[in-house]
Formats: C-alpha cells, sequence, structure tokens
C-alpha cells in the first residue's frame, strides 16, 4: 500500500504534514473527503484542493461531490466528480419534471466525445467500491454568457460586428448537440452554465453531462428547447425581459406594446420576438427565435432542422 | 383493414383505463367485434439506477403493476358479452427490457407511436382507440405526445381519441 506521506512528500512537499489527510479508494463518503486527502484509482493519485462551487445570483453554492484535484504524477489539474445519485424536480417555467444524475451516462458520454474539443474531456474509472467516479480536464476558459455580457457594446454594434462570429460558433455547439442525439444521448441540462468559451482555441465547450430524466415520445425535446434560450441570449446580448426592458440603459426599443405570444412558451417573462426591440434582427433570424415563443404553431423535431434555419443566418447579418 | 377489429393502445394511466372503459360502454351485449388491448413496453431508465440489480427490480415491480391493468382491462371488456376468445392483451417488452432479455418482438423504444402503428397494421387493426391526457403547447412540443404523433401518423384505421 502507498504511504500518503511519502507520496506527498514526493510530489507536493509543500504540503504542511498536518494538513495531510488519508489515502481513499472507496469514495462513497464524499462528503467526508476534503483538503488534503488523496484519491488513488487505477494506479493514479489526487491530492483533493476543494470542493468544486456552482455560482448562481451571486451565491456561491458548494457541491460535496465534486471535487477540485492536483493529479500527483503529472502536476496536472483535474475534477474528480463522485458518484451521488441525486434526484430533483427541475422548474421550467410553470412546468415541472424530475431530474436525476447519473454518472453512468456521464461516464458513457465522456467515451462517445473522446478527443471532440465541442464536449469537455475526461474518463471514468470505478473506485474500490464500485463508484463510477469521472477525472475530467479542467476548461480552461469561462462561461460562454459571462464573456458575451461582458463585451463592451450596445447591441446594435454587437449584433453587427460580433455576432456574426459568435453564432457561427453557436451553430457549431448546436452540431455538438445533434451529434449526442444522433448517438442516441442527450446532454440533459442545456443552460448558459453549462456552455464555455475556451481560451486559446475560442472553442464552444460542453459540459456536465450527468442530468438525465424520463424517456418522452420527444427524447430531445428538452435540449432543442435548451437551445432555443441560449440562442435568445446570444442574439440579445442577454436576455430581454420585463425588468430589464422598462430600465433607463436598456438599448432596444422601449415604445413598445408586448403580447403574451412575443415571450418564450415556458419563460413568461422572457422576450423571444427581439425584432420588436431591435428592429434590425433580420426576419429569418427572428423566425426561429420565434419557434421558442408562446405563438409558436410548430417545434423543431430535430437539431438539425434548427440549423437548417439558423446557420444562414451569420451571413445574413454580415450583409447587413 | 377490418373495423370491427380494434386496438386500445394503454399505458396503465387514468386516461387508458377510461379508453378501455368507453369501448367497453360502446360494445355491451355485442358479440361481432375482437378487441385487443396493447401495452409497448416503456421500461425505467436504466441511467436511474446505481447497479443493474435495482434497475431490474424497479423493471419488474412495474410489469407487475402494468399487467395487472391488462388483466383488469380484459375483464372489462369481458364482461361485455364478448367472447372470451375476442378478448385479447399483447404486452411488447423494450429490446433492452431489464425482465424479458430475448423476446421475439420487442420494441426498439424510439417511437411508442410507431411501434402502436405497426402492431396495428400487422394485426389488421381498422380501430385504433387511444387515450390523451390534456397537455399544453409547450409540454407537447418539449416531450412530445404518442396520442398526437398517431392520430398524425395513422393510415388505413380510424382512430379514437379518448379525452
Amino acid at each position: 500500500m502507498t504511504d500518503i506521506y511519502e507520496l506527498l512528500a514526493r510530489h507536493a512537499p509543500e504540503i504542511p504534514r498536518k494538513r495531510i489527510g488519508r489515502l481513499l479508494t472507496d469514495t462513497s463518503e464524499f462528503m467526508n473527503i476534503q483538503y488534503g486527502d488523496v484519491i488513488a484509482l487505477d494506479g493514479r493519485h489526487f491530492l483533493v484542493l476543494r470542493d468544486e462551487k456552482e455560482r448562481s445570483f451571486g451565491v456561491e453554492d458548494p457541491k460535496y461531490w465534486v471535487k477540485r484535484c492536483r493529479e500527483l504524477e503529472t502536476g496536472e489539474r483535474k475534477i474528480l466528480k463522485l458518484v451521488f445519485y441525486e434526484r430533483f424536480p427541475v422548474s421550467l417555467g410553470s412546468m415541472e419534471i424530475e431530474c436525476y444524475r447519473s454518472p453512468r451516462k456521464e461516464a458513457r458520454i465522456l467515451d462517445l466525445v473522446r478527443g471532440d474539443g465541442r464536449f469537455m474531456q475526461g474518463y471514468s474509472r470505478d473506485d474500490d467500491a464500485g463508484n463510477t467516479v469521472r477525472v475530467l480536464d479542467v476548461v480552461q476558459g469561462e462561461l460562454l454568457s459571462l464573456a458575451i455580457d461582458r463585451l463592451e457594446a450596445d447591441h446594435k454594434t454587437y449584433f453587427f460586428e460580433l455576432l456574426p462570429d459568435i453564432l457561427d460558433k453557436f451553430c457549431a455547439a448546436c452540431g455538438a448537440i445533434e451529434f449526442l442525439h444522433l448517438h442516441g444521448e442527450n446532454h440533459g441540462d442545456i443552460r448558459r452554465d453549462h456552455l464555455w468559451l475556451e481560451h486559446g482555441t475560442g472553442n464552444y465547450v460542453w459540459i456536465d453531462f450527468d442530468y438525465t430524466y424520463e424517456f418522452h415520445e420527444s427524447p430531445f425535446g428538452l435540449d432543442i428547447f435548451g437551445l432555443g434560450n441560449l440562442l435568445l441570449f446570444v442574439c440579445g446580448k442577454k436576455f430581454c425581459t420585463t425588468f430589464n426592458m422598462v430600465r433607463p440603459e436598456f438599448d432596444g426599443k422601449n415604445d413598445v406594446t408586448f403580447e403574451a405570444a412575443d415571450f418564450s412558451m415556458l419563460f413568461k417573462n422572457r422576450l423571444a420576438n427581439l425584432r420588436k426591440v431591435y428592429p434590425y434582427v433580420p426576419m429569418a433570424l427572428n423566425n426561429v427565435l420565434m419557434h421558442f415563443s408562446a405563438a409558436t404553431e410548430v417545434f423543431y423535431a430535430t437539431v438539425g432542422e434548427l440549423l437548417e434555419e439558423l446557420q444562414p443566418c451569420a451571413d445574413l447579418i454580415r450583409r447587413g | 383493414m377490418n373495423p370491427k377489429k380494434i386496438l386500445i393502445a394503454v399505458d396503465a394511466s387514468d386516461n387508458a383505463a377510461r379508453a378501455v372503459d368507453y369501448v367497453a360502454q360502446l360494445l355491451t351485449d355485442t358479440t361481432t367485434f375482437d378487441v385487443t388491448v396493447l401495452y409497448i413496453e416503456r421500461p425505467p431508465n436504466r441511467d436511474f439506477f446505481p447497479s443493474d440489480a435495482e434497475w431490474i427490480k424497479a423493471g419488474v415491480a412495474q410489469e407487475e403493476h402494468i399487467r395487472a391493468f391488462l388483466e383488469e382491462s380484459r375483464q372489462k371488456l369481458a364482461a361485455t358479452g364478448l367472447p372470451q376468445a375476442s378478448v385479447n392483451v399483447a404486452y411488447i417488452p423494450h429490446c433492452q427490457s431489464p425482465v424479458h432479455q430475448s423476446a421475439e418482438f420487442c420494441s426498439l423504444g424510439t417511437s411508442i407511436a410507431r411501434d402502436i402503428l405497426q402492431f396495428q397494421q400487422s394485426g389488421g387493426f381498422g380501430t385504433l382507440v387511444i387515450g390523451r391526457r390534456g397537455v399544453s403547447r409547450a409540454e407537447e412540443f418539449l416531450f412530445g405526445s404518442v396520442t398526437t404523433k398517431v392520430t398524425h401518423l395513422a393510415k388505413d384505421c380510424t382512430v379514437w381519441v379518448v379525452q
């Protein structure tokens, strides 16, 4: 049995002896795994640095089953996702669905997308207790939504000068989701927190594939709706909502009368009909957005259908 | 297609029970119809379970529930006066069923609606009965609806939708 003190003395001598924890081969009790512990997995050793956190609304929510680590043998930063079976309701506007975390699903998708820069990379190994631990590379970058939000440009400048390239890349990200669907998988939780802009490559990278939900007659509908939501954000440079559209700093038309049909089919305060406040949004692009509105009579059955209509829009904007 | 050959597609929901009750009421004191109650298996999602043992256990429990529903439906229909031989039930397992690993006929699970229609066509059923729960348009878009898809894709048969 490897001795943790020897291991750390060799690979991480800066760790004070009093902070050295346990050498673990069973990760079942993930709440008790903390800084200074080392997780041994298939001959590799991962020094736990901290719990990962999810940030939303300015609040940091620790994810005790996700550990920021350093692989001792290579010095690389890794994220270890430990097994946490969770079943929880997710609200989608007025609807609520039952979601699950599935380590097995995420492990399968990691195998499927190996080497594909449109997805986070990693592999899975079972620990001694049979827990499927996912060892993930850290995506070097930031959330795409934060990068877009930070751009210092009014909407019109953003729309004509920056959005076409962003749309091209967004279409590539949609193509990545189509790839999953064509292989019988879904992402399961498409939202702003799960699409990253990778520094260096400029790739849009999907993360976190462990959510799943009950099979339905349209198994990919929820992913497509998620893409539609992201598209509303990308095209608006933000979500245009009944809250921010009445503010003095809002950069779109404000003498507009809205109807319920102008808003998202599920998020009743989120504008889908962007052309109403930004009249330069081409009809073709606005038609795509309106597929996700309360007014729509048809919905995209596949990501391919969405892409067929979305892909030409970038050039349409470039042509002015 | 023989319109007197009736196929009732069910899950174990209240809507499905209403569809069975409707047909039973309609056929009371008739003897010339042939009715089959069909269930296409939608097994528990394997990804939800920590182990295959738990998945199989859930699959067995679900099948027991469904088979009880089918038997109850069969009894209701037989009570109308139809000959015993004219009332049948069919349970089509999923191709990756936790319980029926090597079924001769199985559902791929990609579309329950298409499986129902394939059964209807191959069995020569001229009437297809299916329940429907009230779903919003958003729900229908996001999750799909077996009943809507059946009504869109059905050919050479009459579809009764029981709401």
